[in-house]
């Protein structure tokens, strides 16, 4: 943490290795929300690059009382949701675009179980795709970023009592996909 | 969904349901939900669904991003930090560039207007003849043109080669700096991790 510090810091005084770091540090949160957002691994990258290059030039507005990795989701949820309306319709589903790699990588997965792996994120997908943006940050915040409600409200900018309600919401949505399919 | 209208108190069970997945359902509530199922199939139904895609995405880990990720950003930044560089130094070299012409223009200005006012008004006896306030103007006007032109004229003859050295030296830094603006532009290659 006081690493951390030390790297905003050095970031405010313009020093783009330290601000490096952090993006070392952070990718990986900050990509997972892209991409689980935007479903498409390719503007994920780009969106999240974009994440990083809009918390470098508000770093000044960053209130240190605030988790900073809360604080670059906070920027990633609403780029998402921006490039969500622009779009104005449901991600498209590019079969042909890279799959982005897991986190937990041990050994080399056996080809069947990439296949399974593959799948299930295809499901996770249409599942999520089924979603308005603003109910699909506050499921990928919940889910994979394992964050309260207030914390979720935070991020969002919204009360407690609206992301509970976007999740009972989207929780409907969800299953109702599921009981279709 | 559709058989969740079969049952009246679907809205608030489905809201119980989804505290209960969150671990954010108290004991008397969770009692409430569990008693309603064991008669309510579509609340049974339901829930069910909305466990199935819980553990479908407890068991889907996160993704990271693909290799050099961290590098390609750090590239965008300097990037950006180049093109507010350039920015900035056109628009010092564009303000220094007007200036150099207002101020060279004004000077030629100056020295033109303040001869033809000289002479005519040495040419001209219709005008030295005239009421006493044209006269005064016109002297005035006359006077100050010579003024200009005498000073500018024993500028020009006294460091005139400097001068013209310091303008001509100003005008190529200015022209080359304005070429490399316009053909070095910012921004040609993007980073985004693909190219």
């Amino acid at each position: 943490m006081d690493q951390e510090r030390a790297w905003i810091e050095q970031a405010l005084q313009g020093d783009r290795t330290a601000f490096g770091h952090l993006v070392r540090a952070y990718e990986r949160p900050v990509y997972n929300l892209t991409y689980r957002m935007l479903g498409n691994a390719t503007e994920a990258e780009d969106a999240a690059q974009e994440t990083f290059l809009r918390a470098y030039s508000k770093l000044a507005t960053y209130q240190p009382h605030r988790k900073f990795v809360n604080w670059l989701l906070s920027i990633a949820s609403h780029h998402c949701i921006d490039r969500l309306r622009r779009r104005g319709r449901a991600p498209q589903l590019s079969l042909d675009g890279p799959l982005p790699p897991l986190w937990t990588v041990s050994d080399k997965p056996r080809p069947d179980e990439v296949a399974s792996q593959n799948e299930q994120r295809e499901r996770v997908r249409e599942v999520l795709d089924t979603l308005p943006s603003e109910y699909r940050a506050a499921v990928v915040l919940r889910y994979w970023h394992g964050m309260s409600y207030q914390e979720i409200a935070d991020t969002m900018d919204t009360t407690e009592s609206a992301i509970k309600s976007r999740l009972h919401r989207a929780r409907r949505m969800m299953a109702r996909e599921l009981q279709a399919a | 969904m559709e058989r969740l209208k079969e049952c009246a108190q679907g809205e608030r069970m489905t809201v119980l349901m989804s505290l209960a997945l969150d671990g954010m359902l108290d004991s008397s509530d969770r009692q409430r939900l569990e008693e309603h199922m064991k008669t309510c199939v579509a609340c049974r139904t339901e829930w069910q669904a909305m466990a199935k895609v819980a553990a479908l995405f407890e068991e889907s880990p996160a993704v990271g991003p693909p290799l050099g990720f961290a590098v390609r950003v750090e590239r965008r930044l300097e990037d950006q930090a180049k093109k507010k560089r350039r920015t900035f130094g056109g628009l010092a070299v564009a303000t220094g560039s007007l200036s150099l012409i207002g101020a060279t223009v004004a000077a030629v200005l100056i020295l033109v207007l303040g001869i033809a006012a000289w002479r005519w008004f040495d040419t001209s006896p219709s005008l030295q003849q005239g009421t006493q306030t044209v006269t005064q103007v016109a002297s005035g006007v006359g006077l100050m043109g010579k003024g200009a032109s005498l000073f500018l004229g024993d500028l020009l003859l006294r460091y005139g080669a400097p001068l013209v050295l310091v303008l001509g030296v100003g005008l190529l830094v200015l022209l080359g700096v304005w070429a490399w603006l316009l053909v070095k532009r910012p921004g040609g290659t993007h980073h985004n991790g693909f190219a």
